[in-house]
């Protein structure tokens, strides 16, 4: 976790460092050929919120989410059966690995979402990033005083995915 | 009985205190603010004995993926999508009529109102939740603290520097 800025100041190490420093997570990818059943079982497996849906040449083509589930869930049950093409959404919120860590929190509020595809220089994805890797940077850069509060309650047993 | 013999004996425990000083606005946020600073409501509840299926209807309009569960008015359990995703998608026709009590994440980490704000960044980065209720000394739920609220105020304080 945490880059070469890890003594520097928080606002100056988000303006000035790059996605690469964040944590990035390996992606859930699929195909739109896929089913939403199989990018189910996909995201499950390895914990993760979201399923990246890729062309052949591993570029972004859309994104399903654990919310998108949910909502179809109580709009069309049987639509876990259908490929993922016909319930993803077409609009997959990327960052590139040399944008700044900054970006990656303007881009989140701006898409509303929690997961942010990483791109290379030839727009394949190369990671996932978001609000959990945001987060941990966050931790890395300031651990005096996020890593010794107290929370309530047990903790959990499993960390969520990104 | 006076608390000193001579005035002059008093040595002000205080006096070598040295405020903590900040270099950048969001450090001192993260030290000094109190989770209150982050909007957390509205908020929805539902209860243990809520049918599955309505729960997941009032997540899915909710649009802010987590449901918090209360029984004789304390939190007792959430409902998230991600709960929906490991627990409920593939089997929902069977679990649909059954109660949240089966499905909820029991005994949710939790952050009191009085809270540093760093308390809830540490129940997302190092816990690994991304909900975070807000509850009073009662334990009473009085607010959720969700992703898209923690980078709406992070990226306030971060463009007001």
């Amino acid at each position: 976790m945490g880059g070469s800025g890890a003594t520097m100041k928080l606002y100056e190490s988000m303006a000035t460092e790059d996605v690469k420093q964040l944590a990035l997570r390996e992606p859930v990818l699929a195909s739109a050929d896929e089913t939403v059943k199989a990018a189910i079982g996909k995201m499950r497996a390895r914990k993760l919120g979201c399923v990246i849906v890729i062309d052949s040449d591993r570029k972004p083509v859309g994104i399903f989410t654990e919310s998108m589930l949910t909502q179809l869930l109580i709009t069309d049950p049987a639509g876990v059966a259908d490929k993922l093409a016909t319930r993803m959404s077409s609009h997959c919120p990327v960052v590139r690995e040399t944008d700044l860590v900054s970006r990656v929190l303007q881009s989140m509020q701006v898409e509303n979402t929690r997961f942010l595809a990483v791109v290379d220089g030839e727009g394949r994805v190369t990671g996932l990033t978001g609000q959990k890797g945001l987060m941990e940077y966050i931790a890395d850069h300031f651990p005096q005083q996020v890593l010794v509060q107290r929370v309530g309650s047990r903790p959990p047993q499993e960390r969520e995915g990104a | 009985m006076p608390l000193s013999s001579d005035p002059g004996d008093f040595q002000d425990p205080l006096e070598n205190y040295d405020a903590d000083t900040y270099d950048d606005e969001l450090e001192r946020a993260l030290a000094e603010e109190k989770v209150s600073v982050i909007q957390s409501i509205p908020f929805a509840t539902t209860t243990p004995d809520t049918p599955v299926g309505e729960a997941v209807e009032v997540l899915a309009n909710l649009h802010g993926g987590c449901l918090l569960v209360e029984k004789d008015d304390r939190l007792v359990g959430v409902v998230t999508d991600r709960d929906v995703l490991d627990k409920i998608a593939l089997e929902y026709d069977d679990l649909r009529g059954r109660t949240v009590g089966g499905v909820m994440t029991r005994d949710p980490v939790f952050v009191y109102q009085t809270d540093s704000l760093a308390a809830a960044l540490t129940v997302m980065a190092v816990s690994g939740y991304r909900y975070v209720p807000v509850v009073d000394r009662d334990e009473k739920i009085r607010g959720i603290v969700s992703p898209q609220r923690v980078t709406g105020y992070l990226r306030r304080v971060f463009d007001a520097e």
